[in-house]
C-alpha cells in the first residue's frame, strides 16, 4: 500500500468507531469503553478484552440534556448522548477514570442513563507518588479488574499483564516515532494526522502498531513535502474535521501537540520488570504536564513552551475544549509562558456541537498571518 | 425601586448565638492579620480540609471560599470576577477560584481583606477544581502547597484504601507543616481539639434538627451564615459554645412558638446547593414573601464530623458531601427531607460548580420520586452575580409554591 491508501485505511477507522466495535463484536470478541483521560487499558487488554475509546462524538445534544446541565463540557455529554442512543451497545462494561468533576458526574449519571452497560469507576490518586500513592493506584487497579471480571466472566493473571505492557509500550514507541515523522511530513493534513492518533483508540494496540511501522516505513521512502508554518496545538481535544480543514487551507503545519487525546498518551512507558501491576501504577505516578494530573510545580505551560521550541513551532494554539475547568486553569500560565518566550498563541474554544467555524477561521487567519 | 424603610437596629445581645458566631467568624479574619504581624506563617484553608491539622498545631488560618462568599455578598463578585478574567481565566470557571485569584493579584478588596498565606492547605474532598485553584495560586503567590488528596468515592463505603492513602497523607501533611510553620503537632492538643469539633457538630446537628418542629424554630436562611463557622472554627471551644447556644435558642422557640422565620410558615422546602451570595437578599425574599420557609439544606448533614478516634476522622473526611457517590447523596437528602416534613425541593443549578450540578438532575427526580414532593431547579451561581436572573427565579418559586399549594388542597394561593 502506498502513503495514500495506508492514510484512508486509518481514516476508515477513525471515522467509523462503531463499525470498528461491531467489527469485533462479530468476531466473538468482547468490548470494553474506555473514558478519557487516563484509562488503565493495559488491564482490559491484559484480560483478552478489547478496549475502545469512548472520547464522545460531534452530535447535537437531546437525552444528555436530561442528566448534564449546559455547563458541563461536551465530551462528557457526547459520550452519555452516544450511550442512551444505543451506540455503544455491545460494550461490555465502561471504565470511567475520576480525574475531573465533570468525569466524576459521568459515572454518576451512566448508572441511570445507560443502564444496560455497566459503570466501573477507575480511581486514581492524585498525590500518585511514592508508597501511599502507588498503593491506592494499584488497589485502584486491583478494582477495576475485580469489576472487569465479574462484568465479563474473563480472568486476570500477571502474567498476561506483561505481555500487555510490552504491547503498549511498543505502541507508544510507534507513536512517538509517528509524531517525530509528522513533524517533518508537512504534506500530511492535520486532519489526517488527528485520524492516525484517533483510530488507535478504535483497534487493539498491536494492529495499530502494525499499521503505524507500515506508515512509517512508507513515509521514509518519501521527500517531505514543501515546508509550511509549523504551530503546535495544546488541549483536551483537537479532532474536528472541521476545525482541521481550516488548519491545512491556511498553511499550517501540526509539528507537535500536546493534546490529551493525542501526544499526551504516549509520553509514558511502563516498566517491563517486576510485578505487573506495581509497575503499571509507578506508570501512571510518572506521568505529568497534563491538566488533569496533580502538577504542583505547575510544569505543563513551560512543558508546552519546550516542546514548541523544539520542534520550530512558530506558534501555539490553544484548542480549548469549552466548559473544561482543567485546562481553563491552565491557559493563563500557558498563554503567559508563550509569550515571554515570544510565541504567539491562537485560543480556539470548540465543543462537539459547534457548526459554524466562521470565528474560529478569522482568529486562525489572523493568528497565520502574525507568524508570517 | 421603592426606598428600603430602615427599622432601627436593636444593638445585638452578646449572649445570642447570632452575636456569638458572627464574632467567631470576624475574629478568625483578625486573628490570621494579627499572626501575620507577629511574624507567624498563616495558612489558606480549602474548606472541608481537617481543621483538626491547623488548629491542633495552632496556625492562624483563612478560608478563601469564605472570603469570596463574603466578597459577593457584598456585592463585589462582578468585579473581582472580571479581574481575574482580565489576566485570562475563562468566565466559566467556579467563581469562587475567580476570585480568589484576583485577590491573590491584588492583594487588596475592601469587601474583605485577608491575610496574605505563607502556606496553602488544599483538599481534595470537595471537588478537583480545588486542586488547579491552589495550584495556580501556589505559583502566582510562589508559597507551598499542601495538597490532601480524598477522591470522590464511587462506592457506598470507604475502603481500606482508601483510608489509607488518606491517613499517609494526613501524616506526611503534618510532618510538612511542621517544617514550614516550625509548629509542632501534639496528640494530646489533638484529642482536644476533636473533641471540641464533635462537641460543635454534634450540637450543630441537634440545632438543624429542631426544624422537625412545625412551624420550624428557624429560617434556614439562618443556616447559611451559620455555616461559616462550622467550616472554619469547629475545632474551637467557643464554637461548640456558640452552637450550643444556637441549640438552646432554637429549643426556647419550639417551646413558646417562635421561629427566626418572621412569618407564617405556609411551606416547608429543602434548598439544594450553595447560596446565591450577591442575590442572598432576592433568593431569601422571594421565598419568605410566599410563606416558604426553607427549613434544611445538605450543609445541616455535612458538618456532622463526629468521630472518636484519629481512623474515625479520617474516614469522616471521605465522607464529605461532594465526595460521595449519588446513592450516599440521595439517601442523606431524603432522611432530611423525610425527618423535617419537606413538602418541595428547590434546586440551584450553580453554574460555578460542575460537581454539585453535574449529576443533580436525577439525583433531584430520585429525591422527588422517593418524598413524593415536587422538584423545581433554577440557574444561579454562588458568587458571580451575572449568571442568575431574578424573573426566573421567581417564575420557579412561584411554581414550586403551587404545586406544593395544589397537594395541600389548594386553599392557601
Ligand atoms: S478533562 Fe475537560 S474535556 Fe475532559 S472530561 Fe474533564 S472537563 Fe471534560
Ligand atoms: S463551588 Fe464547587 S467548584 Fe467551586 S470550590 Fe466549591 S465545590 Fe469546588
Amino acid at each position: 500500500m502506498n502513503t495514500r491508501e495506508l492514510l484512508s485505511r486509518f481514516h476508515a477507522v477513525a471515522s467509523d468507531p462503531r463499525g470498528q466495535m461491531k467489527k469485533y463484536l462479530e468476531a466473538g470478541e468482547r468490548v470494553v469503553l474506555t473514558a478519557p483521560v487516563y484509562t488503565p487499558e493495559e488491564l482490559v487488554h491484559a484480560m483478552g478484552l478489547v478496549p475502545m475509546g469512548a472520547w464522545g462524538a460531534d452530535m447535537p445534544l437531546e437525552g444528555a440534556k436530561e442528566y448534564f446541565p449546559a455547563f458541563i463540557c461536551s465530551v462528557m455529554q457526547s459520550i452519555l448522548e452516544l450511550g442512551m442512543k444505543g451506540v455503544y451497545d455491545g460494550a461490555s462494561a465502561i471504565v470511567i477514570p475520576s480525574l475531573c468533576d465533570s468525569l466524576k458526574c459521568l459515572g454518576q449519571n451512566w448508572k441511570y442513563a445507560v443502564p444496560a452497560i455497566p459503570f466501573i469507576p477507575m480511581t486514581y490518586p492524585q498525590n500518585r507518588w511514592g508508597r501511599v500513592g502507588t498503593g491506592f493506584t494499584r488497589a485502584g487497579y486491583e478494582r477495576v479488574i475485580a469489576d472487569l471480571e465479574r462484568a465479563t466472566g474473563a480472568k486476570f493473571d500477571p502474567a498476561g499483564l506483561a505481555e500487555s505492557i510490552k504491547v503498549y509500550n511498543a505502541h507508544n514507541a510507534a507513536m512517538r516515532r509517528l509524531d517525530e515523522a509528522l513533524a517533518v511530513h508537512a504534506e500530511i493534513g492535520a486532519a489526517q494526522r488527528s485520524d492516525l492518533f484517533k483510530s488507535a483508540f478504535f483497534m487493539k494496540k498491536e494492529e495499530h502498531t502494525a499499521w503505524v511501522e507500515e506508515l512509517l516505513a512508507a513515509l521514509e521512502g518519501e521527500e517531505p513535502g514543501a515546508p509550511k508554518i509549523k504551530v503546535m496545538t495544546t488541549g483536551i481535544l483537537c479532532d474536528s474535521p472541521a476545525l482541521l480543514d481550516i488548519f491545512d487551507d491556511l498553511g499550517l503545519h501540526i509539528a507537535a501537540d500536546d493534546v490529551a487525546a493525542q501526544s499526551r498518551q504516549y509520553r509514558t512507558d511502563c516498566a517491563e520488570t517486576g510485578d505487573p501491576l506495581d509497575a503499571l501504577a509507578e506508570k501512571f505516578a510518572a506521568m505529568g504536564c497534563c491538566s488533569v494530573l496533580y502538577d504542583p510545580d505547575k510544569k505543563r505551560p513551560r512543558t508546552v513552551v519546550e516542546q514548541a521550541k523544539a520542534r520550530g513551532a512558530k506558534g501555539v494554539v490553544v484548542a480549548l475544549t469549552k466548559f473544561c475547568d482543567p485546562e481553563e486553569f491552565d491557559v493563563p500560565f500557558i498563554k503567559r509562558e508563550c509569550q515571554a518566550a515570544g510565541l504567539p498563541v491562537a485560543l480556539v474554544e470548540i465543543d462537539r456541537q459547534m457548526v459554524n467555524f466562521e470565528q474560529a477561521r478569522t482568529l486562525l487567519e489572523t493568528f497565520r498571518d502574525v507568524l508570517e | 425601586m421603592a426606598e428600603e424603610i430602615k427599622k432601627p437596629r436593636t444593638p445585638p445581645d452578646p449572649s445570642s448565638a447570632k452575636y456569638k458566631l458572627s464574632k467567631i467568624a470576624a475574629d478568625a479574619y483578625k486573628d490570621a492579620v494579627a499572626a501575620k504581624a507577629r511574624g507567624e506563617k498563616v495558612a489558606w484553608v480549602s474548606s472541608n480540609f481537617p481543621v483538626e491539622i491547623p488548629e491542633t498545631m495552632g496556625i492562624a488560618t483563612v478560608y478563601p471560599e469564605n472570603q469570596a462568599a463574603g466578597i459577593a455578598a457584598r456585592g463585589a463578585g462582578a468585579r473581582m470576577c472580571e479581574e481575574a478574567e482580565t489576566d485570562g481565566y475563562s468566565n466559566d470557571i467556579c467563581a469562587y477560584a475567580r476570585i480568589s485569584l484576583a485577590y491573590a493579584k491584588l492583594k487588596s478588596c475592601p469587601e474583605q481583606d485577608v491575610a496574605m498565606p505563607d502556606v496553602l492547605l488544599c483538599c481534595s474532598n470537595i471537588c478537583s477544581c480545588m486542586i488547579k485553584w491552589y495550584e495556580n495560586l501556589s505559583r502566582e503567590l510562589n508559597v507551598p502547597l499542601i495538597m490532601l488528596d480524598i477522591p470522590f468515592n464511587p462506592d457506598d463505603e470507604v475502603s481500606e484504601a482508601q483510608a489509607a492513602y488518606v491517613k499517609g497523607q494526613f501524616l506526611e501533611a503534618v510532618r510538612r507543616l511542621e517544617e514550614i510553620t516550625g509548629k509542632k503537632w501534639s496528640d494530646e492538643r489533638f484529642q482536644e481539639v476533636m473533641s471540641n469539633s464533635c462537641r460543635t457538630s454534634r450540637a450543630w446537628l441537634a440545632a438543624t434538627a429542631m426544624a422537625r418542629y412545625t412551624p420550624s424554630p428557624f429560617n434556614g436562611f439562618d443556616l447559611l451564615n451559620h455555616m461559616a463557622v462550622m467550616v472554619t472554627a469547629r475545632g474551637k471551644p467557643e464554637a461548640a459554645e456558640a452552637m450550643e447556644t444556637l441549640l438552646k435558642e432554637y429549643q426556647e422557640n419550639v417551646e413558646t412558638g417562635k421561629s427566626t422565620f418572621r412569618t407564617e410558615e405556609k411551606y416547608r422546602i429543602m434548598f439544594e446547593g450553595i447560596a446565591c451570595w450577591p442575590w442572598l437578599r432576592v433568593t431569601s425574599a422571594g421565598l419568605k414573601s410566599r410563606g416558604v420557609n426553607m427549613v434544611t439544606t445538605i450543609y445541616a448533614d455535612a458538618f456532622g464530623f463526629d468521630y472518636d478516634s484519629f481512623d474515625g476522622m479520617i474516614r469522616a473526611y471521605c465522607k464529605v458531601p461532594n465526595a460521595i457517590n449519588l446513592e450516599t447523596a440521595r439517601d442523606k437528602r431524603v432522611k432530611l427531607c423525610r425527618d423535617n416534613g419537606v413538602e418541595g425541593l428547590l434546586v440551584h443549578t450553580n453554574r460555578s460548580c460542575k460537581l454539585w450540578s453535574g449529576f443533580m438532575p436525577e439525583m433531584s427526580r430520585q429525591i422527588g420520586a422517593a418524598c413524593h414532593i415536587p422538584v423545581v431547579s433554577f440557574d444561579g451561581d454562588q458568587a458571580d452575580p451575572r449568571n442568575f436572573s431574578e424573573a426566573q427565579y421567581d417564575t420557579r418559586v412561584q411554581g414550586l409554591t403551587e404545586i406544593m399549594d395544589s397537594r395541600k388542597g389548594g386553599e392557601s394561593v
